[in-house]
Order: C-alpha cells, then structure tokens, then sequence
C-alpha cells in the first residue's frame, strides 16, 4: 500500500515551507522528500544539429516549392489569381438585427450604382475590384462597454492592431468592413487588445489549442464552396 | 557599432505567413532546444525528444495560419510539443521500454565522482516517473525539472492553480510508492 507523504511535507515539496518550519517529527519524511527531489535530473537535453535541416527540408516541401524557385512560384500564382476570370460568391454571418440596416443600404447602393451609366450593383456589402476578385465583407459585433474593438485573422496574419472596429455611436455596435480574397478565412475579435471574442453569429472551428476561431468562407471561383 | 536586434516572433511568424518561408529557420533554431528537456521527460528518452520535436515543428507550420497571437509563439508551440508528447504518452507505444529510457535520460548526468549512488537514485526517479500519468508527469516535470511556478504552469497549460496542486501531491505520493516498491 502507498505511504502519502504528509500534508506539511508536500508544502515543503512545492518550495511553501522549509525543513525547519516542518515539525521534529515529520522531519525525517521531510528529509526523504526532499532526497527525492535531488535525484532529478534537470540537465539540459541537446537535440542532433540535423534536426533543423531535416524540418526546413520538410517545411520547404509542404510549401510548394523550393526556396530557389519560390519567388517564381510564388509571381506564377499572383499573376494567375489577377488574370483569370472567376465569380465570387460571398457568405456573410449577421446578427438579426443587421439584416434591416443591411437591406436598406442594399437598397441606397442599387439606387446609386444601379443607373445605366454605372455598373451593376451586387450586393449591400461587396464590392469587387477591377482587377483582381476580391470582396468588401463587413463585421459586426455587439459589445456594450468596449473601449476597443478589433479584428485579427488569417487575413492580416491575426494581427490585433491592424483593423479596428468603429462604434455605432453609443448602441455598443461595432463594425468594420474588410477587403477579403477568395477563400476561407479565420478570425476573432480581439476587445480592449486582450479579450478574444469569436463572432457569435458565424460559425466556428477549434484551433486546436482549446479555443474557437470564427470562419467566413468566400467561393471559388465557379461557385464551388471553399 | 550597433547590433541589429533579432526579429521578434510576431515579426518572424508574419513574414512566413507572407510567403517567406525561409524565415521559418529562425524560430526553428529559437525553439528547438527550449522545450527539448520537457519533451524528454514526458517521454523518457531524448530520442524520443527529438522526434517530438521534430513533428511539433513541422506541425507549427502546417497550423501557422491558425496561430493567433504570432507574439506569442512560444507559448503556442509549447501546445503543439505538449499535445505531441501525451499523444504519443497515451499510444504506448514506448511503454515496453521504460526502464531501457529511464537510463537513457539518467546517465546523461553521470559525473566524474562516480556517483554510481546518486545515478542509481536518478534512473529510479526516472523510472518513477514514468509510471505518472501525463497529466501528473508534466506538473512535476515543469515545477521542479523546468523551475516554473505553478502560476505559470496554470497559464501554459490552462489548468487551475488548484487542481495542479492537486495532481502534484498525487503525483508526490505516487513516486513514493514506486520508489519503495523497487527499492
């Protein structure tokens, strides 16, 4: 059967105590406890120097391309994305109460941009660049007594400073809207630059780690989902 | 003369993500020693490090763009190596071989003395720990081998400082038993 050490040793054991504030009895089982502690090994564990080719080995593998040919690939993928012709489908998350406002700017944006002179409008909230498919997705979040709101995702590489959220007078609505590529794309709202907040209105995955990073998804290309 | 100063994590992990991945280099050679003596004893062999440092390396690229707070990097990766190594802890697939690790990981501290006592004592401790669970293993193994304060491990891990105490005392008791039990 197991000796437990008693309560005050394992106090001693986790640096709460000394062996001097241990009574004279349990002095001696202090003394083994800390016996036990002393056998540790805590030298530090070097790892084979080859260890770090063999992961760029691999790292440059799953990126597509080797380091020499990288810039090449990387301009061969740029100038695809700008000159092939695709549709854009996009798919946005709102609150409920979004939908009225978002209608009747949809409304204000086909009076304005539906005359014969301009373009046809597509949408409330999107807009696509000349050149390149690109969509205009706007992000609300609802957070009464903020005093900062932003937004980090996959899209600027979860960067909390570069996209702040503007507020909607004193309501606690926040929004901003943000040019998104085609794709999948995660983020969360990052409130008062340490709460991490996903979007409660738009789906969501595990990062992995124990936390929930919000998706928005924009279509391919021939409307084939991402 | 001045001396640029190293680039910060966030620097670096935005600049891979941008498509500089050559830049990954960096943080490889920043992380790949750091955690390599946790990773040991949670495994018990420093082969078996390696090999989960490796993984969890490669595993930090693959999941960069998941990586949320590039400025804190390290904290991230040391999830990545701590889900690595209880995964491989609960396949077992290296519990055929304990006592074999165990004296992989003790001798490395065998002195000029011949303190053939103390590395005996060592290879016991080893031997004990890893009878733990995973969840014991690593408190003791970030207290006492790693020097962190159970604030900080309650901050890595996500556990309360209340339920780590917890497993420590259980995990006190434990290497008691199987310490006497081979003696």
């Amino acid at each position: 059967m197991t000796r437990e050490f008693h309560p005050l040793v394992k106090r001693l054991l986790d640096g709460e105590l000394t062996l001097g504030d241990l009574p004279l009895e349990l002095r001696p089982e202090g003394e083994e406890a800390l016996r036990l502690l002393a056998a540790l090994d805590s030298t530090p564990v070097t790892l084979s120097p080859l260890l770090d080719a063999r992961v760029m080995a691999t790292v440059r593998r799953r990126a597509g391309s080797p380091a020499t040919a990288r810039e090449s690939f990387r301009a061969g993928r740029a100038w695809r994305w700008i000159s092939a012709p695709r549709d854009v489908e996009i798919r946005l998350r709102v609150r409920p109460w979004a939908v009225g406002a978002l209608a009747a700017a949809a409304v204000l944006a086909a009076l304005v941009l539906g005359r014969p002179s301009a373009p046809p409008a597509r949408g409330a909230i999107a807009a696509f660049g000349p050149t390149r498919p690109s969509a205009l997705v706007r992000f609300v979040l609802y957070a009464p007594g903020a005093h900062r709101v932003a937004i980090a995702g996959t899209f600027n590489q979860w960067n909390s400073d570069a996209t702040l959220l503007a507020p909607a007078g004193a309501t606690g609505v926040w929004t901003t809207t943000v040019t998104l590529a085609p794709g999948q794309h995660q983020y969360a709202f990052v409130v008062d630059g340490e709460r991490w907040v996903p979007d409660p209105a738009a789906p969501a995955v595990d990062d992995g780690f124990g936390r929930r990073n919000s998706v928005v998804a924009i279509a391919a290309p021939g409307g084939r989902a991402l | 003369m001045g001396r640029a100063e190293p680039a910060s994590d966030g620097a670096v992990v935005r600049a891979v993500l941008a498509g500089d991945v050559e830049q990954f280099a960096v943080l490889v050679r920043r992380y790949r020693d750091r955690y390599a003596r946790y990773a040991a004893h949670m495994l018990g062999s420093a082969d078996a490090a390696e090999d989960a440092v490796q993984d969890a390396l490669i595993r930090a690229f693959d999941q960069l763009r998941q990586c949320r707070e590039p400025d804190r990097f390290a904290g991230w990766f040391f999830l990545i190596l701590r889900n690595r190594c209880f995964a491989e802890r609960r396949r077992g697939s290296r519990e055929a071989r304990p006592l074999e690790e165990a004296q992989q990981v003790a001798t490395s501290l065998d002195g000029p003395d011949g303190a053939v006592e103390r590395t005996e004592r060592r290879r016991a401790l080893q031997r004990a720990l890893l009878a733990l669970t995973p969840e014991q293993r690593e408190v003791f193994v970030l207290k006492h081998v790693e020097g962190l304060p159970y604030e900080e491990i309650a901050q890595r891990t996500g556990a309360t400082v209340a339920s780590l105490k917890m497993r420590m005392h259980r995990a006190y008791d434990r290497l008691r038993g199987e310490l006497e039990e081979h003696r």
